[in-house]
């Protein structure tokens, strides 16, 4: 198993958003986040300050940071998959990058 | 999360919008800055519950993250120095516990809807306005559920905020006379509630989510003005209306009149509620200055004849023109004429209405209309006129905009040639 870093990103001008759809993506994350819990697969975690703005372009990307997940994955075709599953849940653009083989090594 | 959870989160957020929108519109003066600060609170909710946890008061978490968002704008802006001092009391006493609850300030809702329904705006601006605003629905949705581009919407809410902006209406200082302005918000909100009852084109007889946003518009508009009956009138029509929702067509999407549907399937919780919402209205009416009843508070009372009536044959039609009678002497229009007509069809008979269907037929308002050559056919056939009830099925299909009501006239036309009852 090889861990991967999943950047949870959002244009800085979000789209209109409905309160009922926003209530929906929350219990469906919620869901989701519980199910990677469940499986061991979820490493750690973290959330960009609720008041932090990044400047636009940051990372070289048109989207701001929002949420960081480590995750357990046997190969990158898994952590894609798990990037597309939490993108279509929180309405993310979700970018993986390998962080440590479990061979041992860093990839980075 | 369960499925009940699901709901409840869903329609939290939903409650919450109004809440929010007003609670920050009061901190920063401005629509398009208070709906943006809301999104960001949502989006900032979407990000930190699904893995920290949804707080336990999820509305209080997202009121204090709305103003402390609001606050940094506006130090953001520059404007904040003398503004943030002004409203130094108001942050103060928030404290900075997520998890403390805040004030509740119900005329900020009210507030927001009477400046939604601003005489200044027109009313299509005004309904775009309030379903965005008020009801949290999105510039995609509006147009799905009006029937008209996404750009004629996003223009009618830029403009409704511009035009607002301009004559520096302000939200804090403004102290809306609700007495005075609740005619308007009355008339949008049902003006949302019957274009997803009975849509005036399109594919389907109704639009569930629009009929459903205006329920729940004249639901929050008895909450927060529980001493008018017009509000309670509303309520009332809309719950009664609302009760037939599923029986209005087939399996096969084919429209049911009344006589068709099946009563059993009605909701009695809606009828209970309309029948409550009914009394109060009428109770309150007689406290007013004025004393009588307004034209929804006699519409309301014309669902519940429908609504309460056993059976169709059990529908007391003498009451019905009784109050036609009323209403038409309140509210002289062609469409309220049309419908005292049906009334007398069915209270007399049919050769009784017929004089007054050939009055209506060139009346401005229903010129353009299908109505008046549909009833109209319908009461050639009932007296066995055959030749007379297709010339007036033509008509009405001629001008009929909505598919599942066109389809409906079609085969009662088919019916009427092949006498065949089943077709």
């Amino acid at each position: 198993m090889s861990e991967y870093l999943l950047l949870g990103m959002r244009t800085a001008a979000a789209a209109e958003l409905s309160p009922a759809r926003t209530g929906r993506h929350v219990a469906a994350s919620a869901a989701w986040h519980q199910w990677l819990r469940r499986w061991g697969l979820l490493q750690s975690f973290a959330l960009a300050p609720s008041d932090q703005a990044w400047p636009a372009g940051s990372f070289g990307y048109p989207a701001q940071p929002r949420a960081f997940l480590v995750v357990r994955a046997s190969g990158l075709a898994v952590a894609d998959r798990l990037a597309a599953g939490w993108a279509r849940v929180a309405g993310y653009d979700v970018q993986v990058l390998p962080l440590r083989d479990a061979r041992g090594g860093d990839r980075r | 999360m369960s499925e009940s959870a699901d709901a409840a989160l869903e329609a939290a957020f939903r409650d919450e919008w109004p809440r929010l929108i007003g609670a920050t519109l009061r901190l920063v003066g401005d629509l398009q800055t208070a709906e943006d600060v809301v999104q960001e609170t949502l989006l900032a909710a979407l990000d930190r519950w699904p893995l920290l946890g949804v707080p336990e008061r999820p509305g209080a978490w997202l009121m204090t993250a709305c103003r402390n968002r609001a606050r940094n704008v506006i130090r953001d802006n520059g404007r904040a120095h003398q503004q943030v001092r002004s409203l130094q009391p108001l942050l103060a006493a928030e404290g900075h516990a997520a998890d403390v609850e805040p004030p509740d300030i119900p005329d900020d809702r009210l507030r927001l809807i009477a400046m939604c329904c601003h005489p200044l705006l027109q009313t299509d601006a005004q309904v775009a306005l309030t379903l965005r605003m008020v009801a949290g629905l999105t510039t995609d949705e509006i147009a799905r559920g009006l029937h008209v581009p996404v750009s004629t919407v996003a223009q009618r809410i830029v403009r409704a905020k511009r035009t607002l902006s301009t004559h520096r209406v302000a939200f804090a200082n403004d102290q809306p006379d609700v007495h005075s302005r609740l005619a308007a918000i009355v008339d949008v909100i049902y003006l949302v509630f019957t274009e997803g009852y009975l849509p005036s084109a399109g594919e389907t007889l109704t639009r569930s989510d629009l009929a459903a946003e205006g329920h729940r518009l004249a639901l929050l508009l008895t909450e927060l003005t529980p001493g008018e009956p017009e509000a309670w009138a509303l309520r009332a029509l809309t719950s009664f209306q609302l009760s037939r929702w599923a029986t209005r067509v087939d399996a096969d999407g084919m429209l049911l009149t009344l006589d068709a549907q099946d009563r059993g399937l009605w909701d009695r919780n809606l009828i209970a509620d309309g029948v409550e919402a009914l009394g109060r209205a009428l109770d309150q009416a007689l406290q007013t200055e004025r004393g009588g009843r307004g034209p929804l508070l006699l519409q309301a009372q014309l669902a519940a004849c429908h609504a309460t009536a056993a059976t169709f044959a059990a529908t007391d039609w003498g009451a019905i023109l009784a109050l036609y009678d009323e209403l038409i002497a309140v509210q002289d229009t062609a469409v309220v004429a049309l419908n005292r007509a049906v009334a007398v069809a069915m209270a007399a008979g049919p050769a009784a209405a017929l004089p007054l269907l050939d009055e209506l037929a060139d009346e401005p308002a229903l010129r353009d209309s299908h109505r008046v050559g549909a009833v109209r056919a319908d009461l050639h056939r009932r007296l066995g006129d055959m030749a007379a009830a297709q010339a007036d099925y033509d008509r009405a299909l001629h001008l009929v905009g909505n598919d599942v009501e066109r389809r409906y006239l079609a085969a009662a036309r088919y019916r009427s040639i092949t006498g065949n009852s089943s077709a």
